[in-house]
């Protein structure tokens, strides 16, 4: 399993990075605030990254990611507040502060009429880097994210996927020490999703990254520690697998099944480890005598077996029955509900 | 500065949009060029240059309208902003791009002039004067349209809003005889951005024009660059 070695190393050397530059913190952030006339963007943010570590940003669209990633990276101003970058403050010393950085805003900033070579050859001229180092930074950047082949086609002719990784090639130009990176894998399909995550992955190990999303799964995946962001605020900072672990209590599956609906929903109650079970509404439910259920069930109890046993003896029929992974919805609906149950107490 | 003027040069030539901007130039000018010089039998370039400052209030609105208006839609600028470079040598470089395929474009009517010293007899002095006088006037009208196109993030609002400033400057020097006021009329007929590039066409080369239509480019290049950068620094919205 080679894969599997790879990961262990790559394992390896985060924590081997760890020790040597454990308490250097590279971005700063402090009581930065953002706000649109009379609207809050977001509000009192504060956290450190510290070097060589990646930094997961979750939270639902509009949550407030993009509006940090733009104030981290100079494009926007804070209202109040700062940020530091490796001893750069962003508004005070931006063109310092904006050498340290690689952004890849939730859209790529791509020339659709230029290639892909022409493209990464205008940035590193944007950026300062030194004329004769162009072509060979351009080469290694291009083999790194695997568009080396492409590299003479319109940026306008290459997939979304493509687009992507040129986008994140952009990001790359200059050997940046923070790469910011805007909802990387938004848009694509499930084998480019794997690919760049993976690529996200490996740049881990010699680069500090602040990598937003709204899927827990790639978060957990890819981030040594989670910030949750919400309306504009921070609900949690954690490791993933703290956040899955401790926030959730139970798990959910659907199913469907051919039956009289009181009669099926009274079966699943009975069952050892069902907490609770709730009708989800079917379009084609009238025609076809199916109906579906989301059933909530203890940690690690096997429902699903007595499940399917109970309605085979009964003789209705299971159409589908599918786990529902923890989404960062049932995380926010656990997170703020904390809050407002913590507001009533006092 | 000249990644952004390399970048934007060769998008321009790299899109129809490029070609068919020169094409327009070249077709209104070849039109002008027939019917005053070929039909008319007159030699002087003179005429052909005059009716171009007309229509250039239609031409350098289209030349500049994408320059600010695109990075925006393609949400490219935020790599140009984010990049460690000052929001001056951004618009210096765009604009010295939008002036460079100007220069071409005016420079591809020199085979009206080559007609001319073939066939007719006129003085060098004169031609030299009215491109001289011409291509100062570009590049006052381009960064005019270009701080028109930094007001606006759409490009026919930014086209629009080119034209509009470059009419209200021509009307300034039709309207400026009806103005009672001395003192006025002495401002309005200074602001008049074509009267001066009648002291171009006579063959005399002064220097108050020159540094007249420098002073106007560098002026709105400035207001662009200002315009710019208190957009990206408002710290509300």
């Amino acid at each position: 399993m080679p894969e599997t070695e790879r990961t262990v190393s790559f394992r390896n050397d985060i924590t081997a990075k760890k020790v040597i530059r454990g308490c250097i913190e590279l971005i700063e952030v402090k009581n930065l605030t953002k706000r649109y006339g009379n609207m809050r963007g977001v509000t009192d943010l504060n956290f450190t990254v510290e070097k060589g570590e990646v930094l997961g940003f979750l939270g639902p669209n509009g949550a407030g990611k993009s509006t940090t990633m733009n104030i981290i990276t100079g494009y926007k101003p804070p209202t109040e507040g700062s940020v530091v970058i490796d001893g750069f403050d962003i508004t005070r010393n931006p063109i310092e502060a904006k050498k340290r950085i690689g952004y890849l805003p939730e859209q790529p900033p791509i020339y659709p009429e230029l290639s892909v070579m022409s493209y990464l050859k205008f940035v590193c001229e944007l950026k300062g880097v030194e004329k004769t180092k162009i072509m060979p930074h351009i080469h290694e950047i291009m083999e790194l994210v695997g568009i080396y082949d492409h590299r003479n086609r319109l940026i306008k002719n290459l997939s979304k996927g493509y687009k992507q990784r040129t986008g994140l090639a952009q990001a790359l130009v200059s050997n940046p020490d923070v790469l910011v990176l805007d909802e990387p894998t938004v848009g694509l399909d499930p084998k480019q999703i794997t690919e760049i995550r993976t690529l996200i992955k490996n740049l881990g190990r010699d680069h500090t990254i602040i990598l937003s999303s709204h899927i827990l799964a790639e978060i957990s995946m890819i981030c040594e520690r989670v910030i949750i962001i919400n309306k504009g605020e921070i609900a949690a900072i954690d490791t993933p697998k703290n956040l899955a672990k401790n926030i959730m209590a139970s798990e959910r599956f659907l199913t469907r099944i051919k039956g009289p609906k009181e009669r099926v929903i009274q079966m699943i109650k009975n069952i050892d480890g069902v907490q609770n079970v709730k009708e989800m509404r079917l379009e084609e439910e009238s025609e076809t005598g199916f109906y579906g259920y989301i059933v909530e069930n203890e940690k690690n109890a096997d429902v699903k077996t007595p499940l399917f046993l109970a309605m085979a003896r009964n003789g209705y029929i299971i159409h589908e029955l599918r786990s529902l992974d923890v989404s960062l919805e049932d995380i926010f609906l656990q997170v703020t509900s904390e809050e407002n149950e913590n507001a009533e107490v006092h | 500065m000249w990644a952004i003027f390399k970048k934007e040069v060769s998008v321009f030539f790299l899109t129809p949009f490029g070609y068919i901007f020169i094409g327009m130039f070249l077709l209104l000018s070849g039109i002008v060029f027939s019917f005053y010089n070929l039909a008319g039998s007159r030699a002087d370039i003179l005429g052909m240059l005059g009716v171009m400052n007309f229509v250039s209030i239609v031409i350098f609105p289209v030349l500049t309208m994408k320059l600010l208006a695109e990075e925006k839609k393609m949400a490219t600028d935020q790599l140009l902003f984010t990049a460690p470079v000052k929001i001056s040598s951004i618009i210096l470089g765009k604009y010295l791009a939008a002036f460079f395929v100007f220069l071409v474009a005016l420079a591809a009517t020199g085979i009206f002039v080559v007609f001319i010293l073939i066939y007719g007899k006129t003085s060098t002095g004169a031609i030299v004067g009215s491109y001289l006088g011409f291509l100062l006037l570009g590049a006052a009208y381009i960064a005019i349209c270009l701080f028109a196109s930094s007001l606006t993030e759409n490009q026919v609002t930014s086209a629009l809003a080119g034209f509009g400033f470059l009419f209200g400057f021509m009307l300034m020097g039709l309207l400026s005889n009806s103005i009672p006021s001395e003192f006025l009329k002495g401002i309005v007929k200074w602001l008049s951005i074509l009267n001066k590039y009648e002291e171009f066409t006579n063959g005399i080369l002064k220097i108050s024009p020159l540094v007249y239509y420098l002073s106007f480019a560098f002026l709105f290049v400035f207001f662009t660059i200002r315009v710019v950068e208190n957009r990206q620094s408002k710290r509300e919205g």
